[in-house]
């Protein structure tokens, strides 16, 4: 049994300290770039915030002991998981409502809060609307990408993680990763490429 | 870097520049929640290795095998309590009894004697009420 000095009764304690203000730190870092990917990926603000929650809680129960360079791949694959747990269940709550003879629109469902949407009584800049016109054009376009492209695009370009990063995130080869990430751009370029210009 | 490469790297980073942007447009209430589920999993952390069955996610599902158990038990009881405790009458089950007991054969054998003793007793019966 190894000698026991004074220090080490601290240390459980004080790395414990560690590991929770390097949690928050990692979890503050990436709850904005993973709340929009979410987002873009869904569609729907609380769809995005509630799985975003999930990846953050699953993260801490399941890999908070494990290094910290491991977080961000893995926070990453948990919120992709999640992100597709969700497009699952809408695509099965669609299938069973289209039976339903008292459906509702599933439009109408959709539609905004008129008073969220209506115009600010301040005008607005041109330059402001225009961004954010193209913002949502590109968002559009990225949402209609398959999955994996997407994943590759968003973590890439959005959260700057390189090709080995990603691979690990999305499970994958490096070379699946490139490939993924390449036919995006293309799709990309070829959809908004001329709107850019 | 040929013309077409150069444009898609164009694309690519004013692609990356309008999503940083859009994220810190993020709205004041979802950075609010988000704080909120931020200080949820940290409190995870903290609270260190919790019992296994403490967990969140598992206490419905503890709360369900719970339940589950106790209605069981119940049920159970509840069986068993019907099998030990007489019918209504209390004769269907003495009937059951006399039918399966083999001295019922033995009657049968004897027949004219046990009615004989039978007549006998119920004399007797009668008398010592009567004379008492």
């Amino acid at each position: 049994m190894p000698a026991v000095t004074p220090g080490d009764v601290d240390l459980p304690q004080s790395t414990s300290h560690d590991r929770t203000r390097a949690l928050n730190q990692f979890l503050a870092s990436v709850e904005l770039k993973a709340f929009r990917i979410a987002q873009i990926a869904l569609r729907q603000e609380d769809d995005a915030l509630d799985v975003v929650q999930d990846a953050m809680l699953q993260l801490a129960r399941a890999y908070g002991e494990r290094p910290e360079e491991e977080w961000k791949p893995l926070f990453y694959r948990i919120l992709e998981n999640r992100i597709r747990d969700v497009q699952r269940r809408r695509m099965v709550r669609n299938r069973v409502m289209a039976w339903l003879p008292f459906r509702r629109n599933e439009e109408d469902e959709e539609l905004p809060d008129p008073i969220e949407q209506a115009a600010s009584p301040e005008p607005q800049p041109v330059m402001q609307l225009e961004l954010e016109q193209a913002m949502a054009t590109l968002e559009k376009a990225i949402g209609e990408l398959p999955n994996r492209q997407r994943q590759a695009f968003l973590l890439r370009t959005m959260e700057g993680l390189d090709v080995a990063q990603t691979a690990a995130a999305m499970g994958c080869s490096a070379g699946s990763v490139k490939t993924h990430y390449f036919r995006a751009l293309q799709t990309l370029r070829a959809q908004l490429g001329d709107l850019w210009q | 870097m040929t013309a077409d490469e150069a444009r898609t790297k164009e694309f690519e980073q004013r692609a990356g520049a309008m999503l940083g942007d859009s994220v810190t447009r993020v709205n004041g209430r979802v950075r609010s929640r988000l704080n909120q589920a931020r200080q949820a999993a940290v409190a995870e952390i903290a609270a260190g290795r919790r019992s296994f069955w403490r967990g969140p996610a598992l206490m419905p599902a503890t709360g369900a095998v719970a339940a589950a158990a106790l209605v069981a038990l119940l049920v159970t009881a509840h069986y068993r309590a019907e099998r030990t405790l007489p019918s209504a009458d209390g004769q269907a089950f003495d009937d059951i009894e006399m039918l399966a007991d083999t001295e019922g054969l033995d009657l049968l054998e004897n027949e004219g004697t046990f009615y004989e003793w039978a007549a006998g007793q119920s004399d007797e019966g009668n008398s010592d009420g009567t004379s008492g």
